[in-house]
């Protein structure tokens, strides 16, 4: 069996100015999956949110305000820019993309400072303030032209083509996973389709649905997988409820008998493993998806964790990343020194420092060091 | 996802952190059916492992007739080691007990053959293809009869071929 592994899709992920995030660099690059760790505060989750910013401009969020807040400034530092810079490698071309947010005295909301989109080195198109240099592309000319200044200029730039590469980064952009699943929250009910569910998952029945019309064949990676955390899972359907709504159902069966459950009746625990066969499947059909799971161990029988993380691992090993945050131990084994990266803070009044776990020293085993609170940047 | 307890399967005890990613790694390859195989918690030492051993999973190993278990730890340059652990396992379980590791310390392969999790995911593919590649290595080449008596009983279940 001959298996091809893949470059990881993030080359480069840097914020600047962003809550606790200052000069923060993640170390990411070369890396399939990641595993944050550190203490209560110290920016793991942060980091989600800071990717669920740029995931939201691709979706067509392009209000500042409606991104991020005057709060979001560290320690109220308006007078320094807010950034976020992301660098991508999809399908052999270079992708960066980075804006920047300021709060100028006397303003009620946030305003766009830069942004710039390039591919491959080249630059597609720049701002400053409300002034946008498109560059000369194909038969396309160079212009400049002028936007409302709180509007990021990402989602109103148009395509020319779906093979379009700015298009290709929009959609890759978009289609990131960042997951907070609320398994209360899951009931499976849709009325629309989706290939971008919101991190706490509620849509979960629209993004079924979604990644079913995308790619039938993908309902085969999700009953594989499913079938080997719950043996006897018969089916899951999606039947139409009502005049345009869809509901869930989850089918068991043993030999003699068959159960069937709205899917709002399932565990916690069970909702977060089909959850995650979405997750897989939505890789493998429209991926290389990056995805960010905070706690993805939370609702699991400890018996189930390692198993559970080595499999979204494994998953992503042949193209996409995974990215996950844990206090949980098991999770924290299943992953190692290179790949497990430590974010610390000395205090609240102090930028979220990080290093993979290669770099920092420790004696004895890495769980009972952290029990003790001894890792340190 | 968890194990099931009356099909045949693996748990792998490491003697360390560096052990235990190697398991890691070992577990990443596509091939490995990870329904087949645990890794335990590391027991912090050669000698923590045969006693968590003895203490604990021989018996457990006696309730569960399918359970082999793969005990990883360092030799630290003293081949004898390994008759001494030999020596702790119950003659009645011995046929499903297997001693592995470096003829030093995990930390020394590193230098020639990468990571932990790269060693480990070298490993499993040195088993699924038969080749000998990694085992030859000089620090490692020691575990050829305990490789010799996986292949014959382990892998068959733990490794999918196609």
């Amino acid at each position: 069996m001959m298996f091809v592994y893949h470059h990881p899709v993030i080359r480069r992920l840097y914020i600047n100015n962003f809550r606790c995030l200052e000069n923060f660099e993640m170390p990411i690059s070369g890396r399939t999956s990641v595993l944050l760790i550190g203490k209560n505060g110290a920016g793991k989750t942060t980091v989600g949110f800071a990717l669920e910013i740029l995931q939201r401009i691709a979706r067509g969020t392009n209000r500042a305000g409606e991104l991020v807040k005057p709060k979001d400034f560290t320690r109220g530092r308006t007078e320094i820019p807010m950034r976020f810079e992301i660098e991508v490698e999809l399908e052999g071309k270079a992708y960066g993309y980075s804006i920047a947010f300021e709060y100028p005295e006397g303003f009620r909301e946030l305003r766009v400072f830069e942004e710039k989109l390039a591919i491959d080195g080249k630059t597609i198109y720049s701002r400053e303030l409300a002034k946008v240099h498109l560059t000369k592309s194909g038969q396309e000319k160079e212009a400049n032209f002028f936007i409302d200044w709180h509007l990021v200029a990402l989602p109103i730039i148009q395509q020319q083509a779906a093979k379009d590469p700015v298009h290709a980064f929009k959609q890759w952009l978009g289609r990131m996973l960042i997951l907070r699943p609320m398994p209360s929250l899951i009931l499976g009910h849709s009325q629309e389709q989706t290939l971008q569910p919101e991190p706490r998952v509620t849509d979960f029945g629209a993004w079924f649905g979604g990644l079913m019309s995308h790619a039938p064949s993908a309902y085969s990676k999700v009953s594989e997988y499913l079938k080997e955390v719950m043996p006897d899972l018969d089916d899951i359907t999606n039947p139409i409820v009502g005049t345009d709504s869809r509901s869930l159902f989850v089918q068991y069966s043993s030999e003699k008998k068959t159960l069937r459950l709205p899917f709002e009746d399932l565990s916690d625990g069970e909702k977060c493993f089909i959850v995650s066969s979405l997750v897989v499947a939505a890789n493998k059909a429209y991926g290389p998806v990056l995805c960010f799971w905070d706690e993805p161990d939370n609702y699991l029988a400890p018996s189930e964790v390692g198993h559970f993380i080595l499999s979204l691992r494994r998953a992503f090993q042949s193209g996409g990343q995974f990215i996950a945050t844990s206090h949980n131990t098991e999770t924290i084994r299943r992953f190692s020194d290179e790949n497990t990266l430590l974010l610390y803070r000395n205090s609240h009044l102090e930028p979220t420092l990080v290093r993979t776990l290669d770099k920092v020293p420790r004696s004895g085993d890495l769980v009972s060091s952290l029990v003790r609170g001894d890792l340190e940047l | 996802m968890s194990v099931n307890k009356y099909l045949p399967h693996v748990h792998v005890l490491p003697e360390d952190d560096a052990n235990r990613q190697i398991a890691n790694g070992f577990l990443l390859d596509q091939c490995v059916l990870a329904s087949k195989i645990q890794i335990l918690e590391e027991a912090g030492g050669w000698n923590e492992v045969i006693e968590r051993f003895c203490s604990i999973y021989a018996s457990e190993m006696e309730r569960y007739q399918t359970r082999f278990m793969i005990l990883l730890i360092d030799l630290d340059n003293k081949p004898d080691r390994l008759g001494q652990v030999k020596n702790r396992i119950p003659q009645h379980l011995a046929d499903r007990v297997f001693i592995l590791g470096a003829l030093t310390e995990p930390e020394d392969l590193r230098s020639g053959l990468g990571s932990y999790e790269k060693i480990g995911l070298d490993v499993a593919q040195s088993c699924r293809e038969e080749v000998p590649d990694i085992w030859a290595h000089r620090l490692l080449c020691h575990n050829a009869p305990e490789l010799a008596r996986l292949r014959a009983t382990v892998r068959p279940f733990l490794i999918a071929t196609d």
